[in-house]
């Protein structure tokens, strides 16, 4: 399967200033080929590749169980809001659920090697978003880069699925493929993770299949 | 004081960098600001005097960066984390790295931008029942600012989005 250089979540308007195709373009400049939109209308402009998201935050198990019910057949990259230590493992058994975002906003033991493993194990990706190292300063910013580092750790160990995005708000947020793989060093990420990282946004929703002979 | 032979002078690098949103042009000594506290706070005192960042042109919307040779990697990290200058926001992108300033500069590309996103067509519109003018237009791409006192506010546009209103 050909890899697909994603951005795996972007606000367009109404949520930021700028419209799902103007991100769109601006994606194409930068070198994606797709982008992860919240909310998208369109699926396709000029040559970029537009999945609809859909994010779930800061609610119960239960709320999410049946959002993602209504998702079901719809093709949208469902993505939850990471919580405490229980609510962040309760997610990560769910089918349905494409992307574990925020993590960097729990505490330590919030992400640990056990929802590691249970990320694993259900191929539920574990977003890095780099709005914390872009827009963050000080003490928001480190806390954001030493979470990130312990990420890569629990990465390098079980080997769960990683996403990077930018969670950009505006085209003047988002950044080339270039400045988020330099981004992504930071975390200690080498190149074949940053590599694989940005290509398993495109493939959450056609995850890879048995071979099957078409007559 | 005469000047060192080039032998002993230190080598430099030189960044191009875009400034996004087109048609700004930020202040040389505010955007010099800028660049010096973006790679001061992301890589702190001592590396930012390993860096030695400075800026020396802005022109045609693109800046001219220069670094100590060998810290290009930690200046573009830097400038990417720049999101204003001033209280205007902006993005840098790197899009060049060179010894001489001259081989940038010929990669400084004209801007052909106008104010009238379509022939004929007014450079004002209304969406969601407030009225925009267009600021900015470059192919595709449409910059309306919400008509106001207060509300400077840009938003980012294409053609098909204003062609959709």
């Amino acid at each position: 399967m050909m890899m697909m250089i994603t951005d795996a979540c972007v606000y367009p308007s109404p949520m930021g200033d700028s419209s799902v195709r103007r991100m769109a373009l601006e994606a194409r400049e930068l070198g994606f080929d797709s982008l992860v939109a919240i909310d998208a209308g369109i699926s396709e402009y000029a040559g970029v590749s537009v999945m609809s998201g859909v994010q779930i935050r800061h609610t119960s198990v239960q709320e999410i169980l049946s959002r993602i019910k209504c998702q079901k057949g719809r093709d949208a990259v469902v993505m939850v809001e990471a919580g405490d230590s229980g609510f962040n493992r309760a997610i990560l058994t769910m089918r349905g659920v494409h992307i574990l975002c925020g993590v960097h906003k729990t505490d330590r033991y919030g992400f640990d090697h056990i929802a590691a493993k249970m990320a694993a194990d259900h191929r539920i990706a574990i977003d890095i978003s780099l709005a914390p190292v872009i827009h963050g300063r000080g003490v928001l910013r480190q806390r954001a880069l030493d979470r990130y580092l312990d990420i890569a750790r629990l990465y390098r160990k079980f080997e769960f699925p990683l996403v990077l995005s930018t969670h950009a708000r505006s085209v003047l947020e988002m950044r080339s493929v270039r400045e988020i793989s330099a981004l992504a060093s930071l975390v200690g990420l080498d190149i074949m993770d940053i590599e694989q990282a940005l290509g398993n946004a495109g493939r959450l929703c056609t995850p890879e299949r048995a071979v099957r002979v078409i007559q | 004081m005469t000047a060192r032979p080039p032998t002993l002078r230190e080598k430099r690098r030189y960044l191009l960098v875009h400034i996004v949103p087109a048609g700004y042009i930020p202040d040389p000594k505010e955007l010099s600001l800028t660049v010096h506290d973006a790679v001061t706070v992301l890589w702190g005192d001592a590396m930012a005097s390993l860096v030695h960042p400075s800026v020396v042109a802005v022109e045609n919307g693109c800046a001219i960066v220069r670094c100590r040779r060998g810290m290009e990697r930690e200046l573009a990290i830097a400038l990417s984390t720049v999101t204003s200058c001033g209280n205007q926001r902006i993005a840098l992108r790197t899009s060049a790295v060179s010894g001489t300033i001259e081989s940038l500069r010929e990669r400084i590309e004209p801007v052909h931008t106008t104010t009238e996103p379509l022939s004929g067509e007014p450079a004002e519109y209304t969406i969601n029942g407030c009225l925009f003018s267009v600021c900015h237009c470059a192919g595709q791409k449409v910059d309306v600012i919400e008509k106001g006192f207060k509300n400077t506010t840009r938003f980012f546009l294409t053609r098909e989005d204003l062609e959709d209103q």
